[in-house]
């Protein structure tokens, strides 16, 4: 659907896009994701042909997209970082002006817009004036606009940030419903975990490169050999995390609300060993699991510590 | 057909607002009062008949020069905003994604700015159709002083949309925009007025070539022509300006060779607006570096 094959983009003597090479099948929902400044924007505008490459191929379902760009037009549909809302428009008339920008028929203008503020969740909002809208809403608000001209591939650029976590969780069940409607979806975030539970493949890209892709199973076998344990406890947190502390084979230990993450370097014998002590020593261990990995910690390590402030 | 959306999403939200109300009450009323100001001012010379051609002429003068002035202000403020207000609202990006051409875009936001001014120029009639009664004006100088009016207004709408492009930020784009249009107006005169002065002392007898972008210049030979030197003329009270005697000039009339300049600049400052909101550009002199 979507192939990107050394793309770069330079301003002045800065390399922002430096050989980036992607590619997306049909229906994949592809994480993009990067540290701040990566190239992730610009790779997205340069895709739905709001900036130019300095040399590169893009094709977008086989069409040459920065020769052809006005063809592929129609079949993406770009949500930017920002909101970009008219505020004295009205939700429907938001809507309604985009159909018509994308030449929309009008026979099918206004089923269009009630199916697509169904899917966002807006249906009660339709006279509203988009200043109204809360920051949630105005985000799945955009997300509609994205989708009016039924495009069948989807850029969306950190579509996730400054929501609160329920905007979060209803921004992910609206795109595990697009997933099923069929479209292929290339999200951006500069923060792993929210992208690793609805993506079907990862792309780390660092200094506008991709310096690993795949599903996100691949990853981790590719780059990361320690196992995660995560421990659930009822009470007696600190005691738990200075009694794991005794084991040599455990450290980067982290703690949360009754829960502990560490990492784990022992075999099967060391891990029985290690809840032995912690139930001996009368810790209520509530559960006791070893997880596939934390992708947060394959992407720090991957990005070089690339975390910023 | 299909109607420019962007033209018609802008009369929708601009038609509803209280400052569409606002900016077309408040238009009336200085209209209004410059008209009764007239009438007071000529009552001395009407008592000897009521229907007055003579009065009827200074009225039709006044009310157009002070609606040409309006409009020379109105114009700017109204498309300075139309592409760096779309940045600032972080929409351009929206809308040049899409498949609608940048020319589009660029009339879209033209046209908008010019129904607006049409419809002040609307609203006057009723008052020029009073002063038509009283005789002496004809509608063919009417439909003249229009035409110059929405000509005039597209010139200063295209130069606001072409600041509007080059530069991010409304406010910017509006100070260049009146600076552009004052150097139009009267940055044009003073360097008419020592240039005559310079390399022909005074003896200047024809429209100096710089007037040919001064709408000013262009609107007092319009009117000058409408009805002489006597009224027409009052424009020339402007220092400078009354070297404009459009009654020695041989040839096409000043006025329509300024609309014809005036069109020809709306082309260029819409041209490379349209070029310049084109993300996918070559720059604009791409056509030259094609291999
Ligand atoms: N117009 C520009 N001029 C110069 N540098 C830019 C410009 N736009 C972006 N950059 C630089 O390009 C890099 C990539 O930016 P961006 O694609 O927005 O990163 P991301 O979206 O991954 O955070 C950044 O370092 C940014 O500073
Ligand atoms: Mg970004």
């Amino acid at each position: 659907m979507l192939e990107i094959k050394n793309l770069h983009k330079r301003y002045g003597k800065f390399y922002a896009v430096n050989g980036l090479d992607l590619s997306i099948p049909e229906g994949e929902i592809f994480g993009f994701v990067g540290p701040n400044g990566a190239g992730k924007s610009t790779t997205m505008k340069i895709i739905c042909g709001l900036l130019t490459a300095t040399s590169g191929e893009i094709t977008v379902d086989g069409v040459d997209a920065l020769r052809h760009n006005n063809k592929i037009k129609e079949d993406i549909g770009y949500m930017p970082d920002f909101f970009g809302v008219y505020d004295d428009l009205k939700v429907d008339e938001y809507l309604d002006f985009y159909a018509s920008v994308y030449k929309v028929k009008d026979a099918n203008k206004n089923k269009m817009i009630t199916d697509l503020l169904e899917l966002v969740d807006l249906g009660n909002k339709r006279d509203a004036y988009v200043d109204n809208l809360s920051r949630g809403m105005k985000q799945r608000l955009c997300l509609a606009r994205s989708l009016i001209h039924n495009p069948k591939l989807l850029i969306l650029d950190e579509p996730a940030s400054g929501l609160d976590p329920r905007a979060r969780v209803e921004m992910k069940a609206i795109l595990r419903n697009l997933k099923d409607m069929g479209k292929t979806i290339l999200i951006s975030s500069h923060i792993l975990s929210e992208l690793a539970e609805m993506c079907t493949s990862i792309g780390i890209i660092d200094n506008g490169k991709i310096v690993i892709s795949g599903t996100v199973t691949e990853i981790m076998q590719q780059i990361y050999s320690k196992k995660l344990i995560k421990i659930k406890v009822n009470d007696k947190l600190e005691e738990a995390v200075t009694i794991l502390k005794e084991f040599p084979f455990i450290d980067k230990i982290t703690t949360g609300e009754n829960q502990i993450q560490a990492a784990f370097d022992g075999g099967e014998e060391d891990m029985s060993r290690v809840l032995y002590s912690l139930v001996t020593r009368s810790i209520p261990v509530a559960t006791f699991a070893q997880l596939d990995g934390n992708l947060e910690d394959v992407f720090m390590k991957v990005t070089k510590g690339g975390e910023e402030q | 057909m299909m109607i420019n959306p962007v033209l018609l999403k802008e009369i929708k939200v601009k038609m509803r607002s209280w400052k569409a109300v606002g900016i077309i009450g408040g238009y009336l009323l200085i209209l209004a009062a410059v008209a009764l100001f007239i009438t007071y001012a000529n009552a001395s010379d009407m008592y000897s008949s009521t229907i007055n051609p003579q009065f009827s002429i200074g009225a039709y003068t006044g009310i157009a020069i002070i609606q040409f002035i309006l409009i020379l202000f109105i114009a700017p403020a109204l498309t300075a905003g139309a592409i760096a207000g779309e940045r600032e609202r972080q929409t351009l990006d929206l809308i040049l994604c899409t498949k609608l051409a940048p020319r589009s875009i660029i009339l879209g936001k033209l046209l908008a700015s010019m129904s607006h001014i049409l419809i002040l120029i609307i609203a006057s009639i009723p008052m020029f159709s009073i002063v038509f009664l009283y005789g002496g004006i004809s509608v063919v100088e009417i439909a003249q002083l229009f035409g110059f009016y929405i000509v005039t207004a597209i010139m200063a709408g295209s130069i606001g949309i072409f600041f509007s492009t080059y530069v991010k930020k409304t406010i910017a784009a509006t100070v260049l925009t009146y600076a552009l249009g004052i150097f139009m107006c009267f940055g044009t005169l003073f360097i008419a007025v020592f240039y005559i002065r310079i390399f022909y002392n005074y003896n200047y007898q024809s429209y100096f070539p710089l007037f040919y972008i001064n709408p000013l210049a262009g609107f007092s030979s319009l009117l000058t022509e409408q009805f002489g030197g006597q009224y027409g003329g009052i424009l020339n009270m402007i220092p400078g300006l009354y070297m404009v005697n459009p009654l020695n000039v041989k040839g096409t009339a000043p006025w329509l060779i300024n609309t014809y300049v005036n069109i020809g600049i709306s082309v260029v400052m819409l041209f490379l607006a349209a070029i310049k909101i084109n993300p996918t550009r070559r720059g604009i002199f791409f056509f030259l570096k094609r291999k």
